[in-house]
This record gives C-alpha cells, sequence and structure tokens, in this order.
C-alpha cells in the first residue's frame, strides 16, 4: 500500500504539472482530510447500529449454529488429514467472516492456518492454501459495512445489494476453490 | 429489513438469555472503533484520489481501462476499485464513499460498486498476515486463485445492474 500511495501522489503532481492545474490539484488536496472526517461521522451511526446488532446475533449463538451447519461441508473440502481441531478453527473462522465479522474471525483463521501446516514445511500446504483462498475470496450474508455506508450517502434501498453480493462473493469463493483444486490435481499427476 | 434484523436478533439473544443491553452497547463501541480505526487510511486515500480525479488522471485512467471494463460487464469508473480493494480495506472503502458521493447511492456505478465492495477481502493483508502466522514462505498458487476470484466476482455483481 505504501508504493500504491506514493504513485498516486507522485502521477497526480506530475500529471498536474505538466497540464498547469496544480492549484485544483491543491486546492482537492486540502479539502480531502475535512471529506474524510464527514465520511466517518456520517458512517458513525450504521457501524454503531449493526456492532450492536452484530454482537447480539454472535452472542445468541449464530456463529456456533453456522458451525454445525459448515461442518461436513469442510470434512470434505479439507479431506480426511486435517484433524478436528483445525477444522474447528477453520469453521469458526469462516463463519464469523461470513457474518462480517472481522475482529472475530482473524485469531481463529490465524489459529486455524497454523494447524492445517505441517511443520518445518516451506510452501504452503494444499489445505492451506484452500483456508487462505476461501479467506480471501469470503462468502458475505450481510455486508453491513457496505449497507451502513449507503444510508449515510441517503440511498434509497440501501439493501438491494444483499443477494448481489451474495452471489458474487459466492461466484467468487467457487472459482478460487476450484482453481485451487486444479493446481493440486495437476501437481498429483 | 434492517428493522427486521434488529427485531429477530434481539428476540434470539432473549431467548439466549443474553444480556440483550450489554451485549448491544459493547458491539456499539467496537462499531465505534472501527469507524475511527478506519479514519487514518480514509484521510490518506481521500487525498490521493482527489488529487488524482484534480489533475485528470484519473479520467485518463478510466478511460485507458475502458476495454477491460467493458470486457468484464462493469462501468468503467469502477476500475479503481477493482484495483485497490485486494490492497487496503480501508482505503477502498474511502474510494466506495466517493463513488456513492460522486454518482449517487442508487446509480449503476453505485451499485456495482456497493456489491464489489461486499464481496471482496483484502487480499494482498490477509495472505501476508496468515502466511507469517503459519511460517509459510511459498504463497504457491494462492494470489492468483484469490484474485482471479476476485475478478469474477466483479463481473458477476457486474451483471445484476445491468445498464
Amino acid at each position: 500500500m505504501n508504493a500504491v500511495f506514493c504513485i498516486m501522489i507522485a502521477a497526480a503532481f506530475g500529471y498536474a504539472a505538466i497540464g498547469g492545474n496544480l492549484d485544483a490539484v491543491t486546492h482537492a488536496a486540502v479539502q480531502a482530510g475535512g471529506d474524510a472526517l464527514q465520511t466517518v461521522l456520517g458512517l458513525l451511526g450504521g457501524f454503531m447500529l449493526f456492532g450492536g446488532v452484530m454482537k447480539l446475533l454472535e452472542e445468541a449463538g449464530t456463529v456456533r449454529a453456522l458451525v454445525r451447519w459448515l461442518k461436513r461441508p469442510l470434512r470434505w473440502v479439507f479431506g480426511s488429514q486435517a484433524g478436528e481441531d483445525a477444522l474447528g478453527a477453520t469453521a469458526l473462522n469462516l463463519s464469523a467472516n461470513m457474518l462480517g465479522m472481522g475482529n472475530a474471525a482473524t485469531p481463529m483463521g490465524l489459529r486455524a492456518a497454523r494447524l492445517l501446516q505441517p511443520a518445518g514445511q516451506i510452501a504452503a500446504s494444499a489445505p492451506l492454501c484452500m483456508l487462505l483462498v476461501i479467506n480471501a475470496t469470503s462468502v458475505q450474508l450481510y455486508p453491513s459495512s457496505v449497507i451502513a455506508m449507503r444510508y449515510a450517502a441517503g440511498s434509497a434501498a440501501p439493501e438491494t445489494i444483499v443477494l448481489p453480493t451474495l452471489v458474487a462473493s459466492t461466484s467468487a469463493t467457487a472459482v478460487g476453490m476450484a482453481v485451487c483444486w486444479l493446481c493440486e490435481r495437476k501437481r498429483r499427476q | 429489513m434492517t428493522a427486521w434484523l434488529l427485531a429477530i436478533a434481539m428476540v434470539i439473544a432473549m431467548i439466549r438469555r443474553v444480556e440483550v443491553y450489554t451485549a448491544f452497547t459493547a458491539g456499539a463501541r467496537e462499531g465505534m472503533e472501527t469507524a475511527m480505526r478506519i479514519l487514518p487510511g480514509l484521510a490518506a486515500i481521500f487525498v490521493a484520489l482527489r488529487m488524482l480525479e484534480a489533475s485528470g488522471l484519473m479520467h485518463a485512467l478510466c478511460g485507458a481501462l475502458a476495454p477491460v471494463a467493458a470486457w468484464l460487464g462493469l462501468p468503467e469508473g469502477v476500475m479503481p476499485l477493482l484495483l485497490l480493494r485486494p490492497l487496503s480495506g480501508s482505503a477502498s472503502l474511502g474510494m466506495l464513499a466517493d463513488i456513492l458521493r460522486q454518482y449517487g447511492p442508487d446509480s449503476r456505478m453505485g451499485l456495482v460498486a456497493s456489491a464489489m465492495m461486499g464481496s471482496g477481502e483484502t487480499v494482498m493483508y490477509t495472505c501476508a498476515l496468515y502466511l507469517a502466522a503459519a511460517g509459510v514462505k511459498k504463497s504457491r498458487y494462492i494470489i492468483p486463485a484469490s484474485l482471479l476470484g476476485w475478478i469474477v466476482g466483479c463481473a458477476v455483481a457486474g451483471c445484476f445492474f445491468r445498464a
């Protein structure tokens, strides 16, 4: 991200200097900080509301319910080498991720990653690759921060994107898993 | 739907004998902390984005990426989000805020960008973090597979909101 940020600033500056509209760029840069604050203030209400709702769901045991649902398909995906501990951590990680609880998902995911990787092996194991790809393309049941942002932007129907998001993220996960599966199959041949 | 979600969450929580008020306020605090935590990243990306827009380079970049966007069935204005989403969560959230402000949340652009944002993850950060935790040096096909999934997800998001 460091390089990306530097390139963005340098490119904008260079392009404006050549085009002769540095004044407009300066003005835009100065305004941006205030706009960021305003955006966060607009988001604060929605984030607090959804934070509260998600916490209620979490404490009411929805994550545990999802874990129960996920265990069987996960056993099938990860195969027999993965132990009960690893599968449990993976199920918890993926469930929390699906509900958009990033804070709760990460520690479990890291635990799952350690359990799925044989000690002393430098290249990522097949189950670890699968875990990471599923994580990086995570299925989203309810994208609450995007919805909060759409509320803040004054949308007439902030939640119209729930189904498209679910389908798009599921497709992403399916494609990622298919690539993993193909790569592993090719290697074994 | 949000009201339903709140009501259902509360009923389930009550049945499970959760202290509803305490849990809600704890969650609200987490939400507040998340919002404050993304502020610096948001400020940084806003500076960069506004400068790119004011310089005219953003327009040129979107124009240059237009053929790729057309091939994926996406409006060209969401291409910067496609590039940025795998790199940074707060930066891409900032970019989404900018798109919603500029084009409106219920425009095709706003809808596609929202669906894309929700269906992606910070691929690069997630991979770096997990691989470090597992002590792995060779990531093999993880990043290409995740990015391919992300791009297909974007194209699917675009399908839902045809012009």
